[in-house]
């Protein structure tokens, strides 16, 4: 047993035994392969299937929008630096009030996807260490963000034409087959009921014909910009194998380059598309 | 009857051979480190290593189509029938055979109190070349559990067996088959005997890591719709769909209307029952408001509900959901406690 998966124990065994939480959530071995499957620990007695290692990839914050960890008045969260960014979103924009969930965090030295790579947001990854927790295992990780890792696809597809990048987005979004995975794995889709369920009237068609298809995941990455924390829950879910995370990440560029903000840092903060400021830049508008 | 033998390296040869006879060609091709089966790939790209991604059943039954048209003439509105699109004779080329298998199963669903003319008309156009498994090509797989298995030829007009690295045999299992005999012909190499078959079938039933035989499934969920098995295994799913569009036989659609100023069309998407809006109603209320339900919903709709109309089991084994659900929710893990539980009646 690692020493990360030992502390995890130890303090979710505390935390359940002392009442500080109804119920833990984290990861436990999986079934299949070398997988992890997210589990929700309710008793002092049960702390044992939990376990960290590096297919612990699920962003579980997403349970935070449902049931039955919505309704819990306290939960603890195993999590990952990358997984806290999405749970100080969730703060920023009211979705959890920062009371309700405590943080056992774990320094993690990069997670590996089932392919056995690992994710771009390693590579960059500038929260080995967390730095926003209530308890935290592991070593002490330094990080060596790579940071031009992010947009370095990105760029690759802003040396192509508008032509070619057509093309190549056609072909992508033709894999479409509208089981909208991505939007159920993603911590900060938070809708209850998304645009692409409201049908009065139909804003989205849902058909996976190309139009349907390009409203469909033009509109999640609008929705998501300047929120994405760039955790690749959606790319990993995605049954058709599309690119999703580059949609994402050329949204957090130009968020990045018009309102210098990244998502995720600082729960004091607002996303810039919440919040309006006198001295915001206006040039675009004509 | 002997089977065909002949190289595993003519088998793109004879998927040439057939898409020049004008057939619409279907066949596994790689893409990234998956395998998909795809419409119109060149027959060199055929890749047979492992399971694709993906089932086949977009190619009888599209993630959309269209099935009538209308049109407004100031207070009027002209509605007409789109007929089945024409897409002609279709061979599938190198299927598995759990996704063979799932055409039979499905069959009952699309001709019970209405026939479907779109999934018939494209049934009756579709021939399926099946390769059958040597060994489990993915842990997940579970076909014996369904009473299918690696070299079944549920489904299928002819069956490929690699009986190792470089040689198939051949077997015609239907008229349809033997249609595309002549396209095979010639690639022969002498024949294979069928006992040579039964150490091959068992070999493959053997490689499974899943096997256990869902036979008791079915009467224990009639007696276990309320239990704590639903909340404790599916707290988890987070409503992705994957499972059911990856799968062969889930078949639940959508109908919609779309229309572009006066010209509009009905259309029948893919739809999924582990959506909340596949059950809500107009009034608000709905019956299946947590994912736990909608997931119990999946399991008895393919372990109870169909065997009870339609006396089959509608899931195939292939594993998919298994294999590529995003948070590791296992339908065989789920139905295997079903299975055990009943086994010790609890």
């Amino acid at each position: 047993m690692s020493d990360r998966t030992a502390g995890i124990r130890a303090i979710a065994g505390k935390w359940l035994q002392d009442g500080t939480v109804e119920a833990v959530l984290g990861w436990e071995q999986g079934t299949y392969r070398d997988k992890t499957a997210p589990v929700l620990v309710r008793k002092a007695e049960e702390v044992d299937r939990l376990v960290f290692n590096e297919r612990c990839t699920n962003n579980l914050m997403t349970y935070l929008k449902r049931d039955p960890v919505r309704s819990l008045n306290t939960v603890g969260i195993v999590a990952k630096g990358c997984d806290i960014k999405a749970l100080i979103g969730l703060i920023q924009e009211s979705q959890v009030p920062r009371e309700k969930v405590k943080i056992l965090a774990v320094t993690c030295p990069g997670v590996r996807n089932a392919d056995g790579k690992r994710p771009v947001k390693c590579a960059a990854c500038d929260v080995n260490t967390p730095v926003f927790y209530d308890e935290i295992v592991g070593e002490k990780i330094a990080s060596n963000p790579d940071r031009a890792a992010r947009f370095r696809d990105v760029e690759a597809l802003e040396a192509m034409t508008p032509e070619e990048r057509h093309r190549f987005w056609r072909e992508q979004f033709d894999k479409c087959i509208r089981c909208y995975a991505c939007r159920q794995a993603c911590p900060l889709c938070i809708c209850s009921r998304c645009i692409a369920e409201k049908n009065q009237p139909q804003w989205i068609e849902t058909s996976a014909h190309p139009r349907g298809n390009f409203a469909w995941n033009l509109i999640r990455a609008y929705h998501l910009a300047g929120r994405c924390i760039e955790c690749e829950a959606c790319e990993t879910a995605c049954p058709a194998d599309i690119p999703l995370m580059l949609l994402n990440r050329y949204m957090a560029k130009v968020v990045e380059q018009s309102f210098g903000y990244e998502a995720g840092k600082d729960p004091q903060t607002q996303p810039p598309l919440r919040t309006f400021k006198l001295d915001d830049d206006n040039s675009f508008i004509l | 009857m002997p089977y065909l033998k002949m190289d595993s390296a003519d088998l793109p040869k004879v998927a040439r051979k057939l898409a020049a006879s004008g057939a619409r060609l279907v066949l596994p091709v790689r893409e990234g480190d998956e395998r998909f089966y795809r419409e119109g790939a060149d027959p060199d790209s055929l890749d047979l290593t492992t399971i694709p991604k993906n089932s086949i059943k977009e190619f009888l039954f599209p993630k959309t189509e269209k099935i009538l048209r209308y049109q407004y003439r100031g207070k009027d509105v002209t509605v007409e029938d789109v007929p089945p699109a024409a897409a002609g004779r279709t061979v599938i080329f190198g299927a598995r055979p759990c996704d063979a298998a799932s055409l039979p199963v499905v069959e009952p669903l699309w001709n019970w109190d209405y026939k479907d003319e779109f999934f018939n008309a494209r049934r009756g156009a579709t021939v399926v070349v099946t390769y059958a498994c040597r060994t489990a090509p993915d842990e997940a797989c579970f076909c014996v559990s369904v009473g299918l298995g690696p070299s079944s030829d549920q489904g299928s007009d002819v069956l490929l067996f690699p009986l190792d690295e470089t040689v198939v045999a051949v077997r015609f299992v239907t008229a349809a088959g033997r249609e595309l005999e002549s396209a095979f012909a010639e690639f022969g190499k002498g024949e294979v005997a069928e006992e040579a078959l039964e150490a091959f079938r068992k070999t493959g039933e053997a490689s499974l890591a899943h096997r256990k035989k869902f036979d008791r499934v079915q009467g224990w969920l009639e007696a276990h719709f309320e239990d704590r098995l639903w909340e404790e295994k599916a707290f988890r799913c987070v409503g992705c769909g994957t499972c059911t569009f990856l799968c062969p036989t889930c078949h639940c659609f959508d109908i919609q209307d779309e229309s572009c100023f006066d010209v509009g069309y009905r259309l029948k998407n893919w739809d999924a029952c582990q959506f909340s809006l596949f059950t809500l109603h107009t009034s608000g209320h709905n019956p299946r408001d947590t994912q736990p339900k909608r997931y119990r919903q999946r399991i008895y709709h393919k372990y109870a509900i169909y065997p009870q109309k339609f006396g089959k089991i509608l899931c195939t084994g292939c594993g998919r959901c298994v294999a590529h659900c995003p948070v590791n929710l296992s339908l065989y893990d789920v139905v295997a406690t079903a299975q055990e539980r009943a086994e010790r009646g609890d």
